[in-house]
């Protein structure tokens, strides 16, 4: 298996660990609503990626009497819950928009903490 | 695989929510046609609630894992009994708000129940999906009904800083829960018990980074500092009655699954989130009290208030024993019907008044005095004194903590408590000792919903402080389930 050319689950986690590194430092930089969301679709398929990774070469699933197909099902229910999650940010970003005409949020600043 | 013969029945109480959800959204639809008064659909929520209590409260003892998916047991039904109890107080002090502020008052009542089913499947939850799923069941109907007063711009702009920072908060929490399935090898609480109960050294970094991640995640939930940011804003945004919701069900489910998965799969772990633990209850003590110190609005006073009492309750899930779940139920319970008394108070003023600047309170003793009363039992026992609930509850959390080897902590506690002291008696003061607002110096009365629930909960406040015998019973009961030693 590991003749140094063959992929395995170390490079998938670290695929998965920077892009959610990317995502998180976008949603955290950035200051467009829109912006912010797709920071944190790309936290949400790190995620994916990490689950389906580990489902599919966790060594010790065996070991552990685990069922590897909870991380398939998983992945099912967060790209479901991700889809959810964007219409209502969207719908909200919307409705922000209408009323102040932008959705920067160093702009929308009627309150302060 | 085991087979599908559960008993369903235990199911009873959330089935019942969701079908009154969906028998408010119907007739919301149809409100013309059939020509339905303004109060059908507030009293059909009620309806829904207590069908919902009373069946909760049939299944006492009654076990069944539904295949290690969701437990319900003890420890669930009493969160069930209390989430459907703060449902219908929401329901009954915020109707007249509801009616007047909100424009679209099925979709409030729906929102509300589906997300007490989510709360109550936090509560349940015996897997790392079934928890998620709930979590998000429970966010997103708060998402939208945060930013249900279309009328307030305040609201909008609260729902969108609402989401972004859950989504953010939700996906550290998913990435938390990939580490931990991938370290333990299932998303069942018992697997990963028993996984991680046979050494964890292999798998160093990966497990360490998912607990920082999950309890991040969790901690944004609870709005523990330093994941609090939102808080604030949410609250002074809400609805009323949904930041009444917010802090009460939002809390005490967080605060369900905390202890379930703390107390269960991360528990030979201990030694790796302990010290976490801690540091996020000193911080969100110290901090939620000295930030509430400088508010001028009266939500925003009642969040930071809510932070530091959620600094209470982690200092429970830090010492955690089998004394110290027990004493962390009997303190949520105190914390839920102290705060919404003082919450139904709010609303019954709001009402009145329209305003939740501290300084409007000024004089309230001269022209309410009956909701002066309220307020002031309410801000007591949230700040502690004797004879209320508050001092009984947070007494056995804070000795619970000390005697689990935690002195330290509940020492902080205590000196957190006593600043706290301070912003309650703020609003005392104005209230009894300054004069009115020129003009405004009339005595008023409340609606006879106010009175009730007001009333309802100022007595259990009473009641919690000077015979709390039977709460702690119960609790003890619940917390039995959990198998602590």
């Amino acid at each position: 298996m590991s003749d140094g050319l063959s992929v395995e689950l170390a490079h998938y986690l670290s695929v998965s660990g920077i892009i959610f590194g990317i995502g998180i430092a976008v949603a955290l930089s950035k200051r467009n609503a829109i912006a912010v969301l797709m920071g944190i679709e790309l936290m949400l398929n790190a995620v994916n990626l990490a689950f389906i990774a580990f489902a599919r070469l966790g060594g010790n699933f065996e070991a552990a009497g685990g069922d590897p197909l909870a991380g398939h099902v998983f992945v099912v229910f967060v790209l479901t819950v991700a889809a959810a999650e964007a219409a209502v940010a969207l719908a909200l970003a919307v409705l922000v928009y209408r009323r102040r005409e932008t959705v920067d949020l160093d702009r929308i600043t009627l309150m302060r903490w | 695989m085991s087979d599908l013969n559960f008993d369903y029945a235990l199911l009873i109480p959330e089935f019942i929510l969701v079908g009154t959800a969906i028998l408010i959204i119907m007739a919301d639809l149809f409100r013309k046609e059939l020509g339905l008064g303004r109060l059908v659909l507030p009293a059909i929520a009620a309806l829904g609630t207590i069908a919902a209590g009373a069946a909760s409260l049939a299944y006492i003892d009654d076990v069944d894992d539904f295949a290690n998916v969701i437990a319900i047991d003890n420890y669930t039904t009493f969160f069930r009994v209390l989430f459907t109890v703060v449902l219908l107080v929401v329901v009954v002090s915020g109707y007249e708000y509801v009616e007047r502020n909100i424009r679209h008052t099925g979709e409030f009542y729906a929102l509300l129940l589906l997300s007490t089913v989510g709360a109550i499947y936090m509560a349940g939850a015996r897997e790392l999906l079934t928890a998620y799923i709930s979590i998000e069941l429970l966010s997103f109907s708060l998402y939208v009904a945060v930013s249900l007063a279309k009328t307030n711009p305040r609201s909008a702009e609260a729902g969108l800083k609402y989401v972004l920072l859950g989504g953010v908060a939700s996906a550290m929490l998913l990435y938390g829960m990939s580490l931990i399935y991938g370290t333990a090898g299932s998303t069942q609480y018992s697997e990963i018990a028993a996984a991680f109960s046979g050494g964890t050294s292999e798998y160093g970094f990966a497990l360490l980074l998912g607990l920082v991640l999950l309890i991040a995640g969790l901690g944004f939930k609870a709005s523990a500092v330093p994941f609090h940011m939102w808080t604030p804003d949410a609250y002074e945004g809400a609805p009323l009655p949904i930041t009444a919701y917010l802090s009460a069900t939002s809390k005490a489910a967080t605060f369900a699954l905390l202890l379930r998965i703390f107390a269960g799969p991360l528990l030979p772990v201990i030694d790796q989130w302990q010290w976490m633990m801690a540091t996020i209850a000193v911080m969100t003590m110290v901090g939620g009290n000295l930030i509430a110190l400088q508010q001028t609005n009266i939500k925003r006073l009642l969040a930071y208030s809510s932070i530091g009492q959620v600094g209470y309750m982690l200092m429970a899930i830090t010492t955690i024993s089998d004394a110290s779940a027990s004493a962390l139920l009997v303190h949520v319970a105190g914390y839920l019907i102290t705060n919404l008394a003082v919450f139904s108070a709010v609303i019954a003023f709001h009402n009145r008044t329209g305003k939740e600047e501290l300084d409007d309170f000024a004089g309230l003793a001269e022209t309410n005095p009956y909701l002066a009363m309220v307020l002031t039992a309410g801000m007591f026992s949230l700040a502690g004194m004797p004879l209320l609930a508050g001092f009984v509850t947070k007494f056995i959390l804070f000795q619970a903590a000390a005697s689990g080897g935690y002195l330290w902590l509940a020492t902080v506690a205590v000196i957190a408590s006593t600043i706290s002291l301070y912003y309650y008696l703020q609003v005392i003061r104005r209230m009894y000792l300054l004069e009115p607002a020129r003009g405004e110096s009339g005595r008023w009365r409340l609606s006879p919903a106010g009175y009730i629930a007001t009333g309802t909960l100022t007595a259990g406040v009473f009641l919690v402080g000077i015979y709390a015998g039977p709460l702690f019973t119960v609790a003890d009961r619940a917390a039995r389930v959990l198998a602590l030693s």
